[in-house]
């Protein structure tokens, strides 16, 4: 059954391994720009999270929902940490912390789902690809601080730590089963094996 | 009797689960009308009929199939000329989930399936959302209050995004405060109802939030029993999908599904109009959810409405016959209903 994906991706969209290097809407340092975009790669993470965490099964359909699945994951984390702090200032603080932590990248021995995603090839790509997750690791937490406090009483509002509970749900972040599917020649005989099954299945 | 009778899926020979099946039928009837599962035995007919006649000793007595009287109770929604026999029935109580394609008044048996999603695992699921985020709920109670939460407050969103983006938007609208009492210090306690309001039924159509081994949503499933039937009734069986059952009481049930199934079938049709060229233009499929306000107890309505009709008497065998020629008479109920 299908989880919520991206539609962020286009065609010349700059690929970094085989994760997307989409736009955003950020002022910290990094190889993405802030060009205008209305809603960002982590802006839908955000939106589909409460969503996506009930799934225990999720189908890669393009490189954007490896980037959305990247930010899924931090934003977990990142909720770990803010369950415990009482403030926003605490919580930027926090989030600020763990942004620049030195968390493994695609390809190396610590990163959950290496099966999924590609090394990158060379030296530069490793330096681009760092960058750029750190930039959304940054970007990701700040606006999360702005989810979860509420503006008046700087206390996480009720309906935020509900949203913690779910975490519950990701029974373990490692626990996410990734199904890789590509439109391969297989996938284009099946199709015309199906044609001539399909004559005879019109009403 | 201790034992449920609805935790049995099949019936199972014995005389206490007539007690509470047939009784009212009996009073109301006078001749009663036993309903049987799809695909029963005729030598668990053969039993019923015995116990009928020699234990409580009944004037006549007909055995009818569940899914035919379901189809029976939905007439009470159309004008009389719209009358069928054809069509599927939906199934869905508290231990599991029936489709059941009918074709003239008999069932399709090798077409039908079983979904393990019903009302007992919604309201699991609910007890496990409410366990982790409320604390007042006394712990044995905690089934129950999720029981009466769901029959209060659930019901079927179009998608849950976007209804997750409406209860953050205005908590106040959508979050509902429920009060129970606790049973032995007779004290109330309050909860929030939030996100299990549309999260409980939506395992229907994303059985995976629950049951690990099932990931099929129900509009897939219905989808593939009409395609696995036989190719003339398909196009009958689109347009009278019929709801029974008190797991569909759902609020908008009956839309969410008829929406899900028209765009499985729409993109069937338009795959094999691209792959034909465009020489095949097929004819749109008419697909209709077919709900009414006797669904919880559709079964008992049809057969009280059919066992009402004068027909009944002609087809229902009497203790007369049972007396000369024995319980076999009951192997075989004729389909009635339809009245020209």
């Amino acid at each position: 059954m299908p989880a919520y994906h991206s539609s962020l991706m286009v065609p010349e969209t700059r690929l970094v391994g085989n994760m997307a290097l989409l736009p955003v809407k950020t002022q910290f340092k990094g190889p993405a720009r802030g060009d205008g975009v209305d809603s960002d790669i982590i802006d839908e993470a955000i939106y589909y999270f409460k969503a996506n965490v009930f799934f225990k099964n999720y189908e890669i359909k393009n490189e954007a929902d490896r980037t959305l699945i990247y930010v899924t994951l931090y934003i977990s984390e990142c909720l770990k940490k803010l369950q415990k702090c009482s403030s926003r200032s605490q919580g930027e603080k926090e989030m600020y912390t763990l942004g620049i932590t030195n968390f493994p990248i695609p390809g190396e021995p610590g990163f959950p789902l290496n099966a999924m995603y590609a090394k990158p090839g060379n030296k530069q790509e490793d330096e681009t690809m760092r960058a750029y997750l750190q930039q959304l690791r940054q970007e990701t937490g700040l606006r999360l601080c702005d989810r979860v406090f509420d503006p008046q009483t700087d206390k996480p509002s009720k309906v935020s730590l509900i949203l913690m509970i779910y975490l519950n749900f990701l029974s373990g972040v490692k626990g996410y089963l990734i199904k890789y599917m590509t439109q391969s020649a297989a996938a284009v005989a099946v199709k015309i094996v199906k044609f001539s099954r399909c004559q005879r299945k019109v009403f | 009797m201790a034992v449920s009778p609805v935790q049995v899926g099949k019936e199972a020979t014995g005389e206490w689960m007539f007690s509470s099946s047939c009784s009212h039928l009996c009073v109301c009837l006078g001749l009663p009308e036993q309903t049987e599962p799809p695909l029963n035995t005729p030598e668990n007919r053969e039993y019923l009929a015995e116990i009928m006649f020699e234990t409580f000793n009944v004037p006549g007595l007909y055995i009818a199939v569940q899914a035919v009287l379901a189809l029976a109770a939905s007439w009470t929604s159309r004008q009389v000329g719209q009358r069928t026999l054809t069509g599927i029935v939906i199934d869905s109580g508290d231990g599991v989930t029936h489709a059941i394609p009918v074709a003239e008044g008999y069932v399709i048996g090798s077409c039908i399936k079983h979904i393990p999603i019903a009302g007992r695992d919604i309201t699991f699921f609910i007890q496990q959302l409410l366990r982790d985020r409320e604390a007042g709920i006394p712990p044995e109670q905690s089934l129950e209050t999720a029981k009466a939460i769901k029959e209060r407050y659930c019901y079927i969103c179009p998608d849950i995004v976007r209804e997750f983006a409406k209860y953050d938007s205005d908590p106040g609208k959508w979050i509902k405060q429920f009060q129970g009492i606790n049973a032995v210090t007779k004290t109330p306690f309050h909860i929030d109802v939030g996100y299990e309001r549309f999260l409980g039924p939506e395992i229907f159509f994303h059985p995976e939030f629950s049951n690990p081994d099932f990931m099929q949503s129900i509009s897939d499933v219905i989808d593939e029993v009409i395609q696995s039937c036989p190719i003339d009734v398909r196009r009958p069986l689109y347009k009278n999908i019929v709801l029974s059952g008190g797991s569909t009481m759902f609020r908008d049930f009956g839309r969410r599904l008829q929406r899900d199934l028209k765009r499985t079938a729409d993109a069937r049709l338009r795959l094999s109009e691209e792959l034909s060229g465009g020489r095949i233009k097929p004819k749109p499929m008419e697909v209709q959810v077919v709900t009414h306000h006797m669904q919880r107890y559709a079964v008992w309505f049809g057969g009280s409405m059919l066992a009402s009709t004068p027909e009944f008497f002609q087809v229902c065998h009497s203790k007369k016959d049972y007396d000369e020629i024995g319980p076999s008479i009951c192997r075989h109920n004729p389909v009635f209903g339809i009245m020209s």
